[in-house]
């Protein structure tokens, strides 16, 4: 076991128990003891160290107090959920419906109702950190739609960081079950409010019924400092639909992976990410998508500016299983370096069995483009405003998709200051 | 504006493009309020002159000097090239997916108007002025929110040059083969958007291959580009004869 | 899966027979007194012994890699016997004449009759039948031009400088394992230097053949071409059919100094086990070259053979504006297992690299690109290439993109595609509605899809190709 390794059971131990769930995290906290730490030789972690773990007293913060909702939080109609520091603020919260239940407050038939769903869709044994992540299981959300169920507004579940002083482990967990054409949007919002470096450590996991539709968005913008080890886990049944989008800004360790098994005919998965680390941050995201059974669709697409000294891994892994004929599958990952000093570490994979497939993958590495450059700088725009706007432009392709208006009103201005040192650059990329 | 009664004066230019030498000393003097044809056969250094003056980068001017209203044109950056009020509408307009065309055209207007030391537009009076310039051009007003160049044809790239040019109201327009790959209705939305920006203070640099173009934009002076430098200027009846006779008999007088 | 599909995978392996030719071949297993044997046997001089034995001590110490995608036995290293020569070998041939008749008879039923391929293609063929060269011809006309072509282990007598610099420097005896393995117990291979700009007047050829039992064949290649200099270098294999799976672990290095030239071609026919995967070669192959100022490397493969292929042709390219390519056809069927590609290490400023991969998986057969492109941050506007397709015949084989790349410059531009895609019912009927027969449809089809990379191979070698995989797919349809 390594230092981190045997410091995390001790979190484990120290955060506030839910009885009912005492199996489940008793057995990841043995997983997790089991695991043969990773080093840069454990192909997943080949790209990113975890050595920012260690020598650090990790400890669960106990309650903290906001003075009133930061200005970070996203202008939503929405039902809103905050945690600070793990735990769940009813001050800032919306009126929960019946669909959304805390684990803390789980009647006895929906303790039964989570605990069948419980870690289902994410593969534990597979997930280093979604097993730490059980273990030390202090609050959970619990989102649950009926057949049929079309939920009005999205839910908006918002983790706050406040410093404490202290080295925070702040765990977050969200279950979404959907049944049969049930419909919801679900925005994940990480936040920190200061310069700490808090370790989120945040488990998502998505179940989405026959014919259901789904659209997630997880949004990681947090301060450079900060640790961030997430993971989104989604298993597609017949005809249902995901619709992902994911965000994160660079920090001093970013590792987010995403899970997704089709395991109904017909299932289709729309994943789009954007990944901007600048300074000395790091991102790496690893997706990997299972086609267990014939007749669904993939279409992912990465992009990420890296600046500065930065460093970004995105990993894509799309498996095609023996009997998952008719399978469609896309994957798109686009880098941008913009400094001597940056880099990108990107590894397509498709993995097939089956042969009656289309399936392409596509990376590309560049700085931005010459012409495009001249185009604007002929136009009058100073070169530092043209380099900003065509940053801008390549991840905010992806933005435009995004269905909710709110969400992209949003992200753009953040999305360009991101960019630009000074707002004289960005000034025109921000805008109703 | 300018006291100048020149408004583009080219002594002995000589440029290269990647170590090979393009124009070779050539001369062209363009007055305010003129419209002046460049025509030539293909690879004689049509488009590179467009590329020079515009500063593009890898276009490098050897020998020679231009006079952009009174000033040292070499000596400025692309950006303030544009900014003291030199367009070129460019041959193969770029696509920038993610940035719409209203933020190009905003960014490009505000810096125009921020060097002339003049208010910026406000955003609605701008948007106003955007909608007229895509009506002159017969664009959509929703090419304004779509990505610059962003699937457009071939025809509407050509328009949504002009359209710019028509909102940034520069001194020195130059068209580099506009006309090429455009329909005869597209090429009459252009020529009737250059002819409405005709003043007895803006001149225009018309590079093109084809007389057709002409009927249209009718201009006071046809230069012939051969080899790198002009070997024959003449009016309009310049352009016609071209047309009849092809670029062979002059291209040996380069030389 | 159309049957006729089926069928025509289902084609057995022409070139499976077995020479009788007595061999002077040691016991198996593998200690220093092995390494000592068989340095002794070729009457090495002392710092050949010391670097096999250092090499040899690096390799205890190292553990076989697993990270490739292919499964098979645990291989016991000590059941393999290390050396292994024809025996009428000791009174060497002093022209083609002396050859052991058996021999010649064998090339004859691989359809390489050396004396026509002599006369008719100009080529040079060192042709090894186990450990040992045998018979190296048209040494003449190229010592007029001051190429030197000859076994590695006549160039460790004759040219010990240029094995001691070269040897090793593009890749060490520690680089993985079974170039360690190769490094203690080579047995022999060709050695090629084409001094400062020569144009070598053939291309140089070499035919490898395996054929003892239970013989490691442990191949080393080391091509030096010097500054300005040019070369073509052509490999071809094919092996008898056995029930013993057989280990083949070759080390190719080359150099390429400042605007210099080496083109290394391969078409690879080595017994791939029979249909229900049983026997057949593992090969464990380390290539790679290094490329300095301007220089270029490229290396093209067609590779039908083997049970078991685990192989990456790469290229360093050091020097600034040095190029380097990598064209490869790999085609498993039955229970074949592929895992190959190559690596573009770029490091010298505005290097270049192209990779072409074509992967054909039929029957059972797991086929793996697997690849590196990493831009170092010197490479100041590199570029690479990469467009890898699978085509998969048949629904129970496996096609596998594992691409590697990394970036540390930003004026360098990597450009990667990949497409997995099948050969279609529909594809087949459009042929055979045209005229064609199926087995004709396949091979065009499967033809069509490899054509960039047949293009890269010298004449006579693309026709052998073409006519490889249509033999491997013989029989798949119709």
């Amino acid at each position: 076991m390594s230092e981190f390794q045997s410091h995390a059971l001790m979190l484990a131990q120290q955060s506030k128990g839910l009885a009912w769930l005492n199996d489940a995290k008793q057995a990841c906290a043995n997983l997790w003891q089991a695991e043969k730490w990773p080093t840069r030789k454990t192909e997943a972690w080949r790209y990113t160290s975890l050595q920012s773990l260690e020598s650090t007293l990790w400890s669960v913060p106990s309650e903290a107090q906001l003075d009133g909702l930061p200005d970070e939080l996203m202008a939503l109609d929405a039902t809103r959920l905050v945690f600070v520091n793990g735990n769940f603020s009813s001050q800032f919260s919306s009126e929960l419906p019946e669909s959304l239940t805390l684990f803390s407050q789980a009647s006895p038939a929906e303790q039964q109702a989570i605990l069948t769903k419980f870690n289902q869709v994410a593969k534990v044994e597979k997930h280093l950190f979604s097993q730490l992540n059980t273990a030390a299981l202090g609050e959970g959300v619990f989102l649950n739609l009926s057949a049929n169920q079309r939920l009005e507004k999205p839910v908006y579940v918002v983790y706050i960081h406040t410093d404490t002083g202290a080295s925070d482990y702040v765990g977050s967990r969200l279950l979404v079950s959907l049944e049969t054409s049930a419909e919801a949007v679900v925005i994940e919002h990480f936040i920190t409010l200061s310069d700490a470096s808090p370790m989120f450590n945040a488990v998502t996991e998505l179940d989405i019924g026959e014919n259901a539709k789904l659209k997630h968005y997880r949004i990681s913008m947090e301060s450079e400092q900060s640790l961030h080890l997430g993971s989104v886990h989604a298993a597609l049944h017949a005809n249902s639909q995901l619709t992902g989008f994911t965000l994160a800004t660079g920090s001093r360790l970013k590792r987010i992976d995403y899970h997704v098994r089709h395991v109904g005919s017909g299932a289709d998965l729309d994943l789009q990410g954007i990944y901007l680390p600048k300074h000395n941050q790091r991102v790496d995201y690893h997706t990997n998508v299972e086609h267990c059974v014939p007749h669904c669709t993939t279409n992912e697409v990465f992009r990420g500016v890296i600046s500065d000294t930065a460093k970004a891994v995105f990993n894509g892994r799309i498996h095609i299983h023996q009997d998952a004929q008719k399978t469609l599958a896309e994957m798109s990952n686009r880098n941008l370096l913009t400094s001597n000093r940056a880099e990108i570490n990107t590894k397509p994979e498709l993995e097939i069995y089956a042969d009656d497939v289309k399936c392409a993958h596509g990376a590309t590495i560049s700085q931005l483009n010459d012409e495009s450059l001249f185009y604007l700088v002929s136009r009058g725009i100073s070169e530092a405003e043209a380099r900003v706007m065509l940053s801008f432009g390549f991840v905010n392709e992806l933005v435009e998709n995004i269905a909710v208006e709110d969400i992209k009103v949003w992200l753009r201005p953040r999305m360009a200051k991101a960019f630009g040192q000074n707002d004289d650059v960005v000034r025109h990329l921000i805008h109703d | 504006m300018f006291v100048s009664d020149t408004m583009l004066k080219i002594n002995d230019l000589c440029a290269k493009v990647e170590d090979k030498e393009i124009l070779r000393q050539l001369n062209l003097e363009v007055k305010p309020g003129e419209i002046h044809a460049i025509m030539g056969p293909n690879g004689a250094g049509k488009s590179t002159l467009g590329n020079v003056l515009s500063g593009r980068p890898g276009y490098e001017a050897t020998a020679g000097h231009i006079e952009f209203k009174g000033q040292n044109l070499l000596e400025m950056d692309p950006e303030i090239r544009a900014r003291e009020g030199l367009f070129l509408a460019f041959q193969y307009p770029v696509e920038i997916p993610g940035v719409s065309n209203m933020e190009l055209l905003k960014a490009s207007v505000d810096a125009r108007r921020a060097h002339a030391g003049l208010e910026e537009y406000s955003a609605i009076d701008f948007m106003k002025m955007a909608r007229e310039a895509c009506k002159a051009v017969n664009l959509d007003q929703s090419f304004l929110k779509r990505g610059v160049n962003e699937g457009f044809s071939g025809g509407e790239k050509k328009r949504n040059e002009i359209m710019q040019m028509m909102l940034l109201e520069p001194s020195l327009c130059i068209l580099d083969e506009t006309d090429s790959g455009l329909d005869i209705d597209a090429l009459q939305v252009v020529a009737n958007g250059v002819n409405a920006m005709r003043s007895a203070d803006r001149s225009f640099i018309v590079v093109t291959h084809y007389q057709r173009l002409l009927d249209y934009i009718v201009p006071d002076y046809v230069h012939v580009l051969a080899n790198g430098r002009i070997v024959k200027s003449g009016d309009k009846s310049l352009a016609l004869e071209l047309e009849a006779k092809g670029y062979s008999w002059l291209e040996n007088e380069a030389v | 899966m159309s049957e006729q599909v089926e069928s025509l995978i289902r084609k057995e392996y022409s070139a499976g027979f077995h020479t009788n030719i007595e061999s002077e071949t040691l016991p198996p297993g593998l200690n220093e007194d092995v390494i000592r044997f068989i340095s002794a046997k070729k009457n090495e001089p002392q710092w050949m012994l010391d670097w096999r034995l250092k090499a040899f001590k690096i390799w205890q110490g190292m553990e076989e890699p697993q990270w490739a995608h292919v499964k098979y036995p645990k291989i016991d290293f000590q059941s393999i016997s290390y050396f292994s020569a024809p025996k009428s070998l000791a009174d060497r041939p002093k022209s083609l004449d002396e050859v052991d008749p058996d021999l010649i008879e064998t090339y004859n039923k691989l359809g390489i009759p050396l004396h026509e391929q002599e006369m008719l293609a100009g080529v040079a063929v060192d042709a090894v039948f186990d450990s040992v060269s045998v018979v190296t011809t048209f040494r003449g006309k190229l010592e007029e031009a001051g190429v030197i072509f000859c076994p590695i282990s006549e160039a460790v007598h004759k040219y010990p400088e240029l094995i001691k610099k070269y040897m090793g420097s593009v890749v060490p005896q520690r680089d993985n394992y079974y170039a360690a393995l190769n490094s203690a117990v080579f047995s022999d291979g060709s050695f090629v230097y084409i001094p400062k700009g020569v144009r070598c007047p053939m291309e140089l050829s070499t035919y490898f053949r395996i054929n003892e039992m239970n013989t490691g064949q442990f191949e080393r290649t080391l091509i030096i071409a010097e500054e300005g200099s040019h070369v073509s270098y052509l490999e071809g294999c094919t092996a008898p059919q056995r029930d013993e799976n057989q280990l083949h672990a070759a080390v190719v290095e080359l150099v390429a100094m400042d605007n210099a030239e080496i083109k290394y071609s391969t078409v690879q026919n080595w017994y791939p086990g029979d249909e229900q995967g049983k026997g057949g070669i593992y090969n464990f192959v380390t290539k790679r070259g290094i490329c300095h100022t301007r220089a270029k490397i490229s290396w093209t493969q067609v590779e039908t053979g083997s049970a078991v292929t685990w192989k990456y042709p790469s290229c360093i390219l050091k020097g600034d504006y040095s190029i380097g390519e990598f064209y490869s056809v790999a085609l498993t069927n039955n229970y074949q297992q592929a895992d190959t590609g190559t690596k573009m290490i770029h490091l010298g400023k505005h290097t270049k690299s192209t990779i072409i991969s074509k992967g054909i998986s039929a029957g059972k057969s797991q086929n793996a690109y697997r690849g590196l492109v990493r831009m170092g941050p010197t490479a100041e506007g590199a570029r690479n290439y990469t467009q890898c397709d699978s085509l998969l015949i048949g629904d129970r084989c496996g096609a596998h993109t594992f691409p590697y790349i990394e970036s540390a410059h930003p004026s360098a531009v990597v450009e990667h595609e990949a497409t997995t895609s099948k050969v279609s019912d529909d594809q087949l009927f459009l042929c055979q509605q045209r005229g064609l027969d199926a087995e004709k449809a396949v091979s065009m089809i499967v033809n069509g899809f490899c054509r960039e990379v047949f293009k890269q191979l010298p004449m006579e070698f693309a026709v052998e190709a073409g006519k490889l995989l249509e033999v491997s797919l013989e029989g798949s349809v119709g």
